[in-house]
């Protein structure tokens, strides 16, 4: 039986499963590699959040700017929107969704026992998310084409 | 395959359109897509309406995938009509009972429209 990861062990490997997830969803669904990149923090003006519960509490949130969602909407759909709207809502929630997913699904403890919620989504600017129980925080900013991601885990370690 | 018939059940309407192209680009003549946000609305669906094909997630609100292949075979509905999973849970244990709750195939989110054809033509081969 393997050891158990240390605490830095598990962090690391969430923070690099998370890398691994996006690319891999970025790549399948909408024909764009998303790498991990130091991005100057844009405006943005959407954010969707997947709820983890049982073999681990948290959320994943992905934010973005209005132009990289609707981006991501036109990759995924091919129709090009002009404005955040219910589809482009729809859409960032379901990369979200596949991200979330894809990333529990690299974990033996997670890919069954840790369940994920429908997406919330949530459009503005100014406000910050904050998840009131989770001990651990790893964010990640991601480029593809010209446009930025970012993705926030709150999970317990 | 021609003239055929599909329900896709998932609670994201980008996410319907997405496996209706994966499902023309594999080949499938679809003269009707009907599109269904949840199990609930994917019985009614099925209540009313001869599909060919069945499409769907398994985490909606309302009613999820699962529940509503239990509820399809409770009711005998779209008897024979092959069922494919398409959904982010990817464990053994949802594939396991999803197969066991009345599906033929699974296929996990994100996923290409190839993986799409391997899943889904052969099932309708064998109808």
């Amino acid at each position: 039986m393997a050891a158990a990861l240390s605490t830095d062990e598990q962090v690391s490997q969430y923070r690099e499963h998370l890398d691994r997830a996006a690319n891999e969803v970025f790549s399948t669904m909408l024909g764009v590699s998303c790498l991990p990149a130091e991005v100057e923090r844009r405006e943005e003006a959407i954010a969707a959040v997947i709820g983890l519960a049982g073999a681990l509490s948290g959320s994943l949130v992905l934010h973005c700017g209005a132009g990289a969602a609707m981006s991501l909407t036109e990759r995924m759909t091919g129709l090009k929107p002009e404005e955040v709207d219910a589809t482009v809502r729809d859409a960032i929630g379901e990369i979200c969704n596949m991200v979330a997913g894809t990333w529990k699904g690299y974990a033996p403890h997670l890919i069954s026992g840790c369940l994920l919620s429908t997406p919330t989504v949530v459009e503005g600017q100014n406000y910050e998310l904050f998840s009131q129980r989770a001990s651990l925080r790893i964010e990640r900013s991601y480029r593809f084409d010209d446009e930025a991601v970012r993705l926030t885990l709150f999970c317990e370690v | 395959m021609a003239g055929m018939t599909a329900l896709i059940v998932d609670d994201s309407s980008v996410m319907r359109k997405i496996v209706e192209r994966a499902l023309r680009q594999a080949g499938l003549d679809l003269i009707q897509v009907l599109e269904a946000a949840n199990g609930v609305e994917g019985l009614q669906a099925l209540e009313q309406h001869r599909v060919d094909l069945i499409i769907s997630d398994i985490n909606m609100p309302s009613m999820n995938g699962l529940e509503f292949l239990r509820q399809m075979q409770s009711r005998s509905l779209a008897q024979g009509v092959p069922v494919v999973m398409i959904t982010t849970e990817s464990g053994a244990d949802h594939v396991r009972e999803a197969l066991a709750a009345g599906a033929q195939g699974y296929i996990r989110k994100p996923f290409t429209p190839d993986q799409v054809r391997e899943r889904v033509l052969p099932l309708l081969a064998a109808v």
